[in-house]
């Protein structure tokens, strides 16, 4: 399937059919939705760039040229969507005005699933991920970008690197900076 | 060495990122670095397990946001066609346009054909003139003429008249 998408985009994108790219959407909206969210923290940003991003893919296909995955080229127009949106002050300054900021620190915590039989093992591993997560707010954007397709959607460096346009080493040098981070809350907890 | 006290830190952190030679002999040697590592990767396994689940949506949620997708496809494409079939259009009214103000000058030299039409009137009339004058009476003399005819019956017209018309038709 994903063979045939690609050979689509990649040879004949102009003619790729809306059959096809109906079934590209169902493929991928759940994962470029996710990282989108997770960049974000806003459900109804991260579903309105969702969008736009597949728009944007669509009137864009003919740029495609399979030399990555599709789902490396959507998640790529996804972060570029992403960084336009974060620097977009207005929107931020709205939004903190009217308290709609979606940073739902406590909301991740709470939805954590956890495998420990007791109480207090699964307490401590909810107190780990709400750590993560209050380092992967302090990382930069493409930081957290970097971190996220990493330790979520792990993905490998290469594959990450040209998601989002950078150098291996770079993909590196910002995984370690966010690990430090990382480690740095945990330690903080104990 | 307890791990709060790691001093090996950074072997921990090249670890967690990706395969690193060094850092995974240091780790085979290292309790501590390896239980500090053991925890930094289980806290990021929450994590994502975390994230997974908040990022959760039931099924018609993506079959919505699949339709809204769709939608805007379909607009877009619709926007695309117009503007293809727009822009012809209006080149070829605007081509229209640029011709038909390419022919308004010469439509200016009508304005010096006014008064060659002019010309033409005075001309007429001058030929006019000149056929009233070759025949034997002007016509506003005629009245007079006929006048003169009927009391005489044969007195023609005055020589000096008839030769002054004579060199007026002349020159």
């Amino acid at each position: 399937m994903e063979t045939a998408l690609r050979s689509a985009l990649g040879a004949a994108a102009q003619n790729i059919t809306a059959e096809d790219f109906d079934a590209i959407v169902r493929r991928h909206q759940r994962r470029v939705h996710r990282f989108l969210l997770m960049l974000l923290r806003d459900p109804d940003e991260a579903d309105n760039l969702t969008q736009e991003c597949f728009l944007r893919a669509y009137q864009n296909r003919s740029t495609f040229r399979g030399e990555s995955s599709v789902e490396t080229w959507l998640l790529r127009i996804a972060a570029n969507l992403a960084h336009d949106h974060a620097r977009s002050r207005r929107a931020g300054f709205w939004k903190r005005l009217l308290g709609l900021d979606g940073n739902d620190n406590e909301g991740i915590a709470d939805k954590l699933v956890t495998s420990e039989a007791s109480p207090e093992r699964a307490f401590l591993a909810r107190e780990d991920a709400r750590a993560v997560w209050d380092a992967a707010s302090q990382l930069s954007q493409q930081q957290r970008a970097v971190f996220l397709l990493r330790f979520v959607e792990e993905m490998e460096l290469n594959e990450i690197a040209s998601a989002l346009g950078l150098q291996v080493g770079s993909v590196k040098t910002h995984l370690f900076r966010a690990v430090q981070t990382v480690r740095g809350r945990l330690r903080n907890l104990r | 060495m307890n791990s709060n006290d790691n001093t090996h830190g950074p072997l921990v952190e090249r670890a967690v990122v990706s395969f690193d030679l060094a850092a995974e002999h240091h780790m085979a040697g290292c309790q501590p670095c390896q239980a500090e590592r053991d925890h930094v990767e289980n806290a990021l396994r929450e994590f994502a397990a975390a994230n997974r689940e908040y990022t959760t949506r039931p099924e018609d949620f993506w079959e919505m946001q699949a339709a809204r997708i769709r939608a805007a496809r379909t607009e877009s494409d619709t926007r695309s066609r117009i503007t293809m079939t727009l822009v012809p259009s209006v080149v070829v009214l605007l081509l229209a346009a640029f011709a038909i103000l390419g022919r308004a000058p010469s439509v200016r030299p009508m304005r010096s054909a006014v008064p060659t039409a002019q010309i033409d009137a005075d001309h007429e009339l001058l030929l006019e003139v000149e056929r009233a004058i070759q025949s034997d009476t002007p016509r506003a003399l005629e009245p007079a003429t006929l006048m003169v005819e009927e009391g005489d019956g044969t007195l023609p017209l005055d020589p000096a008249l008839q030769n002054k018309e004579t060199r007026s038709h002349e020159n």
